[in-house]
């Protein structure tokens, strides 16, 4: 089984080209992105500043108070 | 209309969405008459009247049809609307509105005509020749330009997460068309595509899959969340899921194009890459379903009698469908199955029918009750729509399962001796009965297309006036 795995996951690294190597920094950026994202997104401290926008479609007089409050009305 | 004002006082262009919104509904008639048509065809060959109106040239003219014409008149009219109704202000510039109108509406009209006439990149999704090609940038551009300056000049701080969705959309399909649609013209009606071999295969199914990626998803899905709150009267369940969903789509959405090529010229580790992608993008694709399906949490029975609802919320369950299957099929061993076969074509409708369709149509009654300030002139003729083209669309895609997996295990049987057991004439022998089926299934859809239609107009005609509120 552990033979299994280690075919498995086995690389050539000496037959990497630059493409290669290139592909794999993407995919590497991208993930720590995505983990700092959720990190980010699921932090309870974030929760109210990014669930006061839940009901934004419906409710235009919170709109306007809101925007007032956060002095950024234009 | 109270709602043509902004909070500002000033006026909201909903001329540029009425047109749209029309425009939308009569190619979603036209894609769904065309596709039923070839849906024939192919059930009983003969149908193939001349070599203008042969499946081979109709096919081309029934997915730019579908895609492009309804779809892209449907994203035009709700990214203009939900724009201006989020941002507080009216477009950026109305002249540049009614250019991407008028561009986009006289490119689907080369369509109609260049496909008969055989006229064909050959590029599946992409198959207008350069000279669309390029006046399709144009207009892409003018549209995204205008949204974007619409955006800039927006009253609140916050932008709406549907806004992203649309933007997103907008970005991707720019650079995703300017590069599979890259071509030497050798005449005014040919071109060849500067990629060749593998390399073009992979760039065709990176547009191909974002077609559907980004096209066919990010964009209903701005018209997801603006929507379904906004005609359940009712919050969004989760604004962070909001959030997440779309990084996440963006992230993750442009690498799933290799999983159409597994066992071909691709290295194996690009379709292996594509497969991994799509399984995982299977967590916030149910995650944006499950937030708009939550959103009525407590609400559900406003389902009961609330038809555009159903619409809206109905196409969330096939969306979920759809993005579970379509991974499901990228893994290799099942991919050795259905690929090349009509599960694929079932897979597709489940998101066009069932997805595309029903979160366009409902958007579409909805901005129909708000633009024109009527009632909807039959609300039982909705509700038929919605049955009939549940039903049609459940058909069609029960089909195509059946016949593409009997098809499939057909090609792969060997006897003990290790020859095939079918010749290939046997298998479409074997698949005539659900070809039928699925003709079947297509023609309620366009009954549904034609009743809607009919609704529309006789609203517009007829509809009783709203009171002010509850154009809000």
């Amino acid at each position: 089984m552990s033979d299994l795995i280690q075919d498995f996951f086995h690389t050539d690294w000496q037959a990497m080209t630059r493409a290669d190597w290139t592909g794999l920094a993407i995919v590497l950026v991208l993930t720590v992105l995505m983990i700092a994202l959720y990190a980010w997104v699921f932090r309870p401290s974030n929760k109210q500043k990014f669930e006061q926008y839940r009901d934004f479609v419906n409710d235009e007089q919170e709109e306007e108070r809101r925007e007032v409050e956060h002095g950024q009305t234009r | 209309m109270a709602e043509n004002v902004s909070s500002e006082g000033q006026r909201y262009n909903f001329t540029i969405v009425k047109w749209f919104s029309i425009c939308a509904v009569i190619y979603l008639v036209v894609g769904a008459l065309v596709g039923d048509i070839i849906a024939w065809q192919l059930a009983f060959p003969s149908l193939n009247l001349n070599e203008y109106l042969s499946f081979g040239r109709l096919r081309p003219l029934h997915t730019n049809a579908v895609i492009f014409a309804f779809g892209g008149c449907t994203l035009m009219a709700t990214a203009f609307y939900v724009v201006q109704r989020t941002c507080g202000v009216p477009l950026w510039s109305d002249k540049l509105a009614w250019f991407t109108f008028w561009g986009w509406n006289a490119i689907i009209v080369g369509a109609v005509v260049s496909f008969p006439m055989g006229w064909t990149s050959g590029k599946e999704y992409a198959e207008l020749e350069w000279p669309f090609d390029i006046a399709i940038a144009i207009v892409w551009l003018s549209y995204m330009g205008n949204f974007i300056m619409t955006l800039a000049h927006r009253k609140s701080s916050h932008i709406y997460v549907a806004n992203w969705f649309f933007l997103g959309m907008m970005i991707m399909i720019t650079y995703l068309h300017v590069v599979n649609s890259l071509a030497i013209p050798v005449t005014m009606t040919k071109s060849y595509s500067i990629f060749s071999g593998v390399h073009d295969a992979m760039i065709q199914w990176w547009w191909g899959h974002n077609a559907v990626g980004f096209f066919l998803t990010a964009g209903f899905l701005g018209i997801m969340y603006y929507f379904i709150p906004k005609q359940a009267n009712l919050p969004i369940y989760s604004y962070r899921l909001s959030v997440l969903h779309f990084w996440a789509l963006m992230f993750g959405y442009v690498w799933l194009g290799a999983h159409h090529l597994q066992y071909t010229a691709l290295p194996d580790w690009a379709g292996s890459l594509g497969a991994a992608v799509s399984i995982a993008m299977i967590i916030p694709s149910w995650g944006g379903a499950v937030n708009g399906l939550m959103t009525l949490s407590g609400a559900w029975h406003k389902l009961r009698d609330d038809y555009v609802l159903r619409f809206l919320v109905v196409s969330l369950a096939f969306y979920a469908m759809s993005t579970f299957e379509g991974p499901v099929m990228s893994l290799k061993t099942v991919n050795a199955l259905s690929h090349y076969t009509d599960w694929t074509i079932g897979h597709v409708h489940s998101g066009a029918l069932g997805w595309v369709v029903m979160v366009s149509v409902g958007a579409i009654y909805h901005l129909l009750t708000r633009l024109w300030g009527r009632e909807i002139y039959s609300v039982s003729l909705v509700n038929t729509h919605f049955w009939i083209h549940t039903i049609g669309t459940v058909i069609y895609i029960c089909a195509m399962w059946v016949s593409g997996i009997m098809q499939g295990l057909m090609w792969r049987a060997t006897d003990d001796y290790g020859n095939l057991s079918y010749t290939f004439a046997e298998t479409v022998v074997a698949m005539h009965p659900y070809y039928v089926l699925r003709s079947v299934g297509g023609l309620l859809v366009l009954a549904g297309g034609l009743i809607m239609l009919y609704n529309v107009v006789m609203t517009i005609r007829y509809g009783r006036p709203q009171t002010a509120s509850a154009q809000h």
